[in-house]
Parts: structure tokens; C-alpha cells; sequence
């Protein structure tokens, strides 16, 4: 895992100081809300309904447990106890007062952390693939690529005022698990016919009120150039896009507005005149990058773990478990475990200071001492011994973290909705929860398979509702709190905007309703293989729209 | 974030989030903050409003609270309760047990 080296730990400290001062004027009336709120925010401070939230970066999704003790620390030390982990891979906590932020941040500073970049109009906090440097389909591991660009981007003073935030995603798999098609620039590592390794480089997506699926401005760029190009995209953005308006600041509405031809031209053009400037990556700066993501020591292994087929056996839950939560590895003998923090009836993504310490525990001896967390709101732990399953498992479920629902109906993204957000109209959690619940019956659950519920509270669309399989997005419709529902969106390789299927719900017909969709899914698939989202794809929206409003 | 009513002559209070903590307060009657609604000050028309939303500012310029708004509320039960959903969470916390189970 990377580590910090001594101008990071001094930027971070130093940021931590000036930020301390800057609180400690606030408070004694020296500067004014007005001028302190863009100052609290670019250290991921915001004011909520109940009280200040402090989202913290966790750059690209990767933890060492004593940094996830850290935050358990915080948790207990300046919180209620517990934390929220998001669709952006970060952790918010939810009730941190004003005049303790800069000793959690300070506290945050020694293991490593931050909150910079988690706010604001800059290029945010890069995310990719929950299980990069560990899947086994995997070209190359994404963190080295998402290190690279956390060093180029922090307080890069020429995107610090963007016309509007920035969010970049990575993944170097084909298999995309970080939703690059929906994010201002999406990064797809590949091998073009030379069989060298570069990046696809989509631009424009984006969720929220006006949601695009990202276009492809260049099929394969080399990686050496690679920050040339993204500050070429980031020149271009910054001096055409519209500052004119806030709903149409984001580069999805410049790319939309002047299409991708145009572009692409204003990109290369500038591309042309930098790419052979300071930002080519000399080989030795990306290797020295490279050797802190080196794989841990694995073993040797073959065969299949007898301790693990035993367990399979004769243990149900343990075999239930398994086979939805863990995935391939590229090492021989090793598993990728997936905790979910989606305990049916619980708040998706919450996730107690014990629990997070539990976690690192189980990570120390299990795990090589590390963690992810992923943009579905569960955690990963991403290099495990077959052989060490069975334990993992047990572990794992005296700590209520062993639900084994990962990618099935009840492992639903959800956002913290009007229960906490400023900007909600609608709650999220409990209409997640009561979701969660119908689908508590594993025998059920497994027979749907594959099922992505994404709830947002408010257009902003942080619960990723646009490309849920099934979206659930909350509006207000006078003064009560109404559920529109879409199908058909997908936030993986094959990635769409889902359709809507008509007017809002109230809560208790919405959650009805998503029974209703099931329910014809099951009744009009070809066969148990065809996972929800491709039953809708093959017959389309009509027979859903017709269950939910005819009978109704 | 869902738009507030326009207030006419109904009751109101006055609502904001203290600066230190960012807990919700409400306005008393002596010009004081509360965390309880029961115990905030209930005008009932448009000009009493003004008054009690200026009084706020001037608290919040004094660094006391921050962001002060006038909110509907229905005065016949006790304590007044907002109109609006979105300050009923605000006035009570929020609607689910969020604390994990382990």
C-alpha cells in the first residue's frame, strides 16, 4: 500500500494547522460565515440538518487497518460512534461539531487521511475497482494510476475553481466495477493490438439531474502520457465550461452542448502542445509509484483447501455466504471477500466503530492488513486463503457482517436522504430498509440473483439511482415524500440510464411496488440464468409498467 | 432541498444551527437559543415574523447560530410541530435507529 512520504504528511499537516486557525476565527467571530463556509468545505466539512458532517477521502478505496481503527477512533472519540461509508468511497460522519473538526482532522493526519478534496468545485477524491490488485481479470492494478493522479491533482492550483466539482474513476479491468462510464472522465485500462497497455479515455458522464452516459474521446492513450491528456480535458473544461449556471456547469453538459467531435479537437489541440512537456511520466516515477501497490507475500498454493471444502459441505450458511461474497482472485488459493454492510433492515453503508475495528482485526490476520471499500457501500477484504474462509466467515458473522446478500436484491446503495442531507426531499434509509426486509428470505433472494436497487433522496443522484437495475429517486410532491421508479440501468461496462416507468409512489405503494416488479421478472424469465436486467432488456418496460399501474 | 412555503399570516418560528455543536436551535421568546421547540417563540403573522427573523440575524452576525429561517408551524398541539417534514426531522432527529446492531 502506498505510504505517505514526508511532503505528504507534511501538506496534510500543515493544512490540518491552517485549518485550526481558520475554526478558531470563526469562532471568536474574526471571519464571517460567508467567508468561512468555502473554507470548511474544502476541508469536507459541510452543515447538515442535525449537525456539521465530516466526509473523509479514502483515496481510491484502499485502507490499512490501523488506518480503519483510525476512523473507528474518530468515530467514538468526536461522533456517535459509528460512520457512513458512501458511493464515492469515503466515510462521512454525521455529528461532528464545528469545534472539534481540527483535532479529528489532526487525528486523521497520523494515520495518513484527509478530508481535502471531498468538497468543492477541484477534481475530487479518485475511485476505481474495489478489488484492484486482486481480481483475477485484472490487467494491471488501477491504484498505481489513481496514486498518480492524487499526487498531480491535490491543490493543483489551476482546478482549484473549476466551473463546477471533477470526478474521475478508474478500472483496470474489462469488467468495470467502478462505474467509469458516469463520471466526468472514466479511465478503462486495455491492450491495443500492440499488446501494449493504455487507457480508453471516456468523457462526460455523469449522474445527477442531468444524467449522460460518458462518451469515448480516445481509444487508447499511452500511459506515459496520461496526466498531459487529463490536463488537456481539464483546460478545455475550465475555459469553456459554463459558469453561467450551476445546473449546467459539469463537463457532461459542455461535451453534450459542443459535441465530442469538437471536443476531442479542443482536447488534442491542446494535448498536441503539452504532451511532450513536464507531466510525461518518466518510467522510473511510475515504477517508483508501482512497487508500493506490489502484491503481498502470498503463498504457493494448489488444489482446492480441505479445510474449505469441508466447510462447504456440511456448513449451509457458510456455503450460501461464500458463494455470494467472495470472488476470484488472481493468486492460485486466495479468495476476495466481500463484508456487506447490508444487513436486511439495516442503514446500507453504516457501519459501527466495532465493527470497523473488527474488521481490521480480521484483516491483520486474515488479510494481509487490508481493507477497500467499494461504491456499493461494503467493504472488501481483498487478499484471503481459502483454507482461512471458514474462519473469516465466523469472524465476521459474531460482528452481524456476514449477510450473504452481496449483488442481490438487498444490497441496495442508498443515500442518507432527508433523514440527514440538507439538500433532500425524500428519505432513503427507511424506505431501503423496508425494501431490504422483503427480500430477507435467502431462499427467495437467491433465486432473483442479481438485483441492483440504488436509492437517491433528491436529484443529485448520490445513491446512483439512474443506473440501478431498479432506480428509486424521492421527490416532494406537496409536502409528501413520493418514490419515482426506473428500470433497466446498468453502471457496468454495459452502462444505462434507466427508464422511467411512470408517475411517483407514495412510500408503502413503492416498496409494493418494487415486489410487483420482481414478481413479473420471475414470472417472465426465459430461466433461472436471466438476471433481472436482462429479462428487462429482452421484453422491454411495458409488461413492468402494466404490474405496477394496472393492477394497482 | 424542498422549497420552503411562503408565509403568510400562519404561525411560525424561528429555526438556525448553533455554530459550535450545528445542532438545531430555535429562537425563545427572550432571545435566547433552544434545542427544544417547545420551548421556541410562536409569532402568528407576517410583520411579527420579520421582527423575530431580524432579531435571529443580528444573533447569527453576532456568531451565535448560523443560517437562521422562518418555519410554518401547527401551534394548536404542543409542542408546535413543523409543517414541513423535512423540519419535523430536524425538530426530532432522524426517523431511523441508524446505529448498527453489533
Amino acid at each position: 500500500m502506498y505510504q505517505y512520504d514526508e511532503i505528504d504528511q507534511t501538506m496534510v499537516e500543515e493544512r490540518v494547522a491552517q485549518f485550526r486557525d481558520q475554526v478558531a476565527r470563526r469562532l471568536t467571530g474574526e471571519i464571517s460565515e460567508d467567508e468561512f463556509k468555502p473554507l470548511r468545505l474544502q476541508n469536507g466539512l459541510y452543515l447538515q440538518l442535525h449537525a456539521y458532517m465530516l466526509r473523509i477521502a479514502i483515496p481510491y478505496g484502499t485502507l490499512s487497518s490501523r488506518q480503519l481503527r483510525g476512523l473507528a477512533q474518530i468515530g467514538c472519540t468526536y461522533d456517535r460512534g459509528w460512520g457512513h461509508f458512501t458511493t464515492r468511497q469515503n466515510l462521512q460522519y454525521n455529528w461532528i461539531k464545528l469545534e472539534d473538526a481540527p483535532a479529528a482532522l489532526a487525528d486523521l493526519a497520523k494515520v495518513q487521511m484527509h478530508a481535502i478534496q471531498t468538497s468543492g468545485n477541484c477534481i475530487r477524491n479518485t475511485t476505481t475497482d474495489q478489488f484492484a490488485g486482486a481480481a483475477h481479470d485484472e490487467i494491471e492494478d488501477p491504484r498505481v494510476w489513481c496514486e498518480i493522479i492524487r499526487q498531480w491533482s491535490t491543490f493543483h492550483p489551476e482546478f482549484s475553481f473549476l466551473p463546477r466539482k471533477f470526478k474521475i474513476a478508474v478500472t483496470g479491468s474489462p469488467n468495470d466495477r467502478a462505474a467509469v462510464r458516469v463520471h466526468d472522465i472514466g479511465l478503462r485500462m486495455h491492450k491495443n493490438d500492440a499488446g501494449e497497455i493504455g487507457f480508453e479515455v471516456i468523457v462526460g458522464g455523469g449522474l445527477g439531474r442531468t444524467p449522460f452516459i460518458g462518451k469515448t474521446i480516445r481509444d487508447f492513450l499511452p500511459k506515459q502520457d496520461l496526466l498531459s491528456y487529463l490536463e488537456a480535458i481539464l483546460r478545455v473544461y475550465n475555459q469553456f465550461g459554463r459558469r453561467d449556471n450551476l445546473f449546467k456547469a459539469r463537463i457532461k453538459i459542455l461535451v453534450h452542448e459542443i459535441g465530442i467531435e469538437t471536443m476531442r479537437e479542443k482536447v488534442e489541440a491542446e494535448f498536441a502542445a503539452s504532451k511532450h512537456g513536464a507531466l510525461k511520466l518518466p518510467q522510473e516515477a511510475i515504477d517508483q509509484i508501482a512497487v508500493q501497490f506490489a502484491p503481498p507475500a502470498f503463498e504457493t498454493l494448489s488444489g482446492i483447501s480441505a479445510e474449505y471444502a469441508n466447510a462447504f459441505r456440511t456448513d449451509f450458511e457458510f456455503g450460501l455466504w461464500a458463494r455470494r461474497n467472495t470472488f476470484k482472485h488472481k493468486q492460485p488459493g486466495y479468495s476476495i471477500v466481500t463484508i456487506s454492510l447490508k444487513k436486511e433492515g439495516a442503514p446500507p453503508g453504516d457501519a459501527s466503530a466495532e465493527q470497523m475495528n473488527a474488521v481490521a482485526d480480521i484483516a491483520d490476520r486474515y488479510s494481509f492488513g487490508e481493507i477497500r471499500v467499494t461504491h456499493e457501500q461494503n467493504l472488501v477484504l481483498p487478499h484471503v486463503k481459502h483454507s482461512d474462509l471458514p474462519a473469516v466467515f465466523k469472524a465476521l458473522k459474531a460482528w452481524d457482517l456476514a449477510t450473504p446478500n452481496v449483488g442481490l436484491a438487498s444490497d441496495i446503495i442508498a443515500c442518507p436522504g432527508l433523514d440527514y442531507c440538507a439538500l433532500a426531499n425524500a428519505r432513503s434509509i427507511p424506505i431501503a430498509q423496508q425494501i431490504a426486509l422483503r427480500f430477507k428470505n435467502w431462499e427467495r433472494a437467491h433465486d432473483i440473483g442479481e438485483l441492483k436497487i440504488k436509492i437517491s433522496g433528491c436529484i443529485n443522484a448520490c445513491g446512483h439511482h439512474h443506473v440501478g437495475h431498479i432506480g428509486i429517486l424521492g421527490v416532494d410532491k406537496a409536502g409528501e415524500e413520493f418514490y419515482q421508479i426506473t428500470l433497466g440501468g446498468s453502471a457496468d461496462d454495459q452502462a444505462a440510464l434507466g427508464d422511467l416507468i411512470g408517475p411517483s409512489l407514495n412510500t408503502h405503494d413503492a416498496v409494493d411496488a418494487i415486489d410487483t416488479l420482481v414478481e413479473t421478472y420471475l414470472r417472465l424469465r426465459k430461466s433461472s440464468d436471466e438476471r433481472f436486467l436482462d429479462t428487462y432488456r429482452r421484453i422491454g418496460i411495458a409488461p413492468f409498467k402494466e404490474a405496477v399501474y394496472v393492477s394497482a | 432541498m424542498a422549497k420552503a412555503p411562503k408565509l403568510n399570516s400562519q404561525p411560525q418560528i424561528v429555526t438556525a444551527n448553533d455554530l459550535r455543536s450545528g445542532d438545531t436551535v430555535y429562537l425563545t421568546v427572550t432571545g435566547g437559543w433552544t434545542r427544544r421547540i417547545a420551548e421556541a417563540a410562536v409569532v402568528a403573522n407576517v410583520e411579527a415574523g420579520a421582527a423575530l427573523l431580524a432579531e435571529a440575524e443580528a444573533q447569527a452576525k453576532q456568531n451565535i447560530v448560523v443560517a437562521p429561517y422562518l418555519i410554518p408551524v401547527d401551534a394548536s398541539v404542543t409542542p408546535p410541530k413543523p409543517i414541513q417534514y423535512r423540519e419535523v426531522l430536524r425538530a426530532e432527529g432522524p426517523s431511523t435507529e441508524t446505529r448498527p446492531a453489533a
